[in-house]
């Protein structure tokens, strides 16, 4: 006689499928992220909480050149070098991904979090 | 909770076990939907690096959901005769061989080949309708739907993984590597095929009460039985609604001051909302009958639709529309394949419903093409927005006279 799995089974599936989703994301987005001397339109993430008055402030002290605002304010797409976002408290500048600068974004901070806690 | 359910069967070895069966079967659904579901972001660096217009790469992506479409029923049929877990292997190989050609070359004829035909056969022969297939042989009746559920979600869940993925790898090395990368992924699906293998073994082939028709006698038989054309003629409906929205929703929200973005997390919720509905839709037609939850599902995306049209179109609205679309979106396959099942059992599960998804994929084709059609020719989506709630109506209609019991000709000899 053998038992079938139920709810558990599939709760505990696509919990483990969306880990490695996030996980795999992560990895790809630290290959996204751009050297110092980068130019041209990037993702630019800085801390989350960081307001979108401070955002805008540190873009412009960077040299960079603000195009939009995402649903949060500490992540923007912008016209700059790379380097100076990230002296100006940036956590990092990406490549402008074709998916949702939200979720590019979170996950970046993500990344950028746990290289920081793991020292990678 | 959902009460535990057992059955009876010789020993087997481990990757044989109900779990692993379920938990690889979920995967190859995974990967199959969301690999196919990542072709969009390819289309301008494929149609830049080439120099072609968009018109080479969209005809390959048709080309693709047609041959899906046509191919489904023929995979039924060999994942019938031969099982399952064989077709979704050789499925694989011409999936990774599609995306290969389609990776590497520069001439549209070639180019056809690869992303249309081949990657369309591809995926049809690699289909979570031929997991479906194989979960049906292997799980108990009570137990069936809720294996459709699973099955069902894992592959919207796929699609939603995916897409950021193929996305962030095509900033981070390029199309050319991203595609490479995918295409190796498609691989996957061979070695977790291997555990669905237990649907061909002696213990799951045939069950007590199923048909001893040949395969051309049980299809002549089922496009005889009134409940299944009624069957047919409805998923022509969820395929009609789904593409379109699919297709020209990102449009109409763009027309009515709708940003990108909100427009991208919109589109996203219907595939979250989708995994919900998908796998809720298994445990309902678990439950109970599978025809009013059907009729239901077409009877709420026509009230739905209507709201949504006839209300101001704002960001609230739209993220309303869409999370509640989601969980009807394709909550209508398990219960559509659990139909079939009821009557005619599970020997010719696959081949069946692949007839049912070929009236899907007409739909969706008429869908796409209506509405850009009549777009053009009215400038609104309007037309196409109502035909739609038209249709639904007409889809929960015809679900209501289908009689859930075993067809006649399929009861045990």
């Amino acid at each position: 006689m053998t038992t079938f799995p139920g709810h558990r089974f599939a709760l505990a599936l696509f919990a483990v499928v969306i880990a490695l989703w996030l996980v795999v994301m992560m990895a790809i987005m630290r290959n996204a992220a751009l050297p110092p001397d980068a130019t041209g339109p990037m993702l630019v993430v800085f801390e989350p909480g960081t307001t979108s008055q401070s955002a805008f402030a540190a873009i412009t002290q960077a040299g960079g050149r603000p195009i939009r605002e995402t649903t949060f304010g500490f992540i923007w797409v912008v016209d700059g070098i790379a380097g100076n976002f990230e002296a100006q408290g940036a956590l990092g500048a990406y490549r402008e991904l074709p998916i949702s600068p939200t979720i590019a974004g979170c996950v970046a901070v993500a990344d950028a979090k746990i290289a920081a806690a793991f020292g990678l | 909770m959902m009460a535990a359910a057992t059955v009876s069967h010789r020993e087997l070895p481990w990757y044989f076990a109900p779990l692993v069966v379920l938990t690889t079967g979920c995967v190859v659904a995974m990967v199959n939907f969301g690999i196919r579901s990542t072709f969009g972001h390819f289309t301008l660096p494929i149609s830049e690096a080439n120099l072609w217009p968009r018109e080479i790469y969209s005809l390959a992506l048709a080309l693709q959901n047609l041959m899906w479409g046509v191919a489904t029923p023929v995979a039924g049929m060999l994942a019938d005769k031969y099982g399952p877990a064989r077709v979704l292997m050789a499925g694989a190989v011409l999936y990774f061989i599609g995306m290969l050609i389609m990776a590497s070359t520069g001439v549209p004829l070639l180019f056809h080949l690869g992303a249309g035909v081949i990657i369309g056969v591809g995926v049809a022969l690699s289909s979570f309708g031929i997991v479906m297939a194989a979960l049906g042989r292997i799980v108990p009746p009570e137990k069936r739907s809720w294996a459709f559920g699973i099955a069902t979600a894992s592959g919207s869940l796929g699609q939603y993984i995916f897409n950021p993925i193929a996305a962030a790898m095509i900033s981070a090395y390029g199309w050319h590597t991203s595609l490479l990368v995918l295409a190796a992924c498609t691989l996957l699906i061979i070695p977790f095929a291997v555990p669905l293998l237990v649907s061909n073994s002696t213990s799951a082939k045939t069950t007590a009460g199923e048909t001893e028709l040949t395969m051309r006698a049980a299809i002549a038989k089922a496009f005889g039985h009134r409940s299944y054309v009624l069957l047919t003629a409805g998923f022509f409906v969820c395929g009609f609604q789904i593409a379109f929205v699919t297709v020209h929703l990102p449009p109409y929200l763009a027309e009515h001051g709708i940003s990108k973005e909100m427009a991208g997390f919109a589109m996203a919720a219907i595939g979250l909302f989708n995994v919900i509905g998908s796998y809720a839709a298994g445990i309902v037609g678990g439950r109970g009958g599978k025809r009013l939850p059907l009729s239901l599902i077409y009877v709420l995306r026509s009230v739905l639709v209507a709201g949504f049209i006839l209300l101001p179109i704002t960001p609230l609205t739209t993220m309303i529309f869409t999370s509640t679309l989601g969980l009807l979106w394709l909550s209508t396959v398990p219960l559509t394949m659990g139909l079939v099942t009821v009557m005619f059992g599970t020997r010719f599960m696959a081949t069946l419903y692949g007839f049912v998804f070929l009236s899907h994929q007409i739909g969706s084709f008429l869908g796409v093409w209506l509405g850009g059609k009549l777009y053009d020719i009215y400038g609104t989506y309007d037309p196409v927005w109502w035909m739609g709630v038209a249709l639904g109506l007409f889809a929960a209609l015809v679900h209501l006279p289908i009689v859930e019991k075993r067809a006649d000709a399929f009861a045990a000899a």
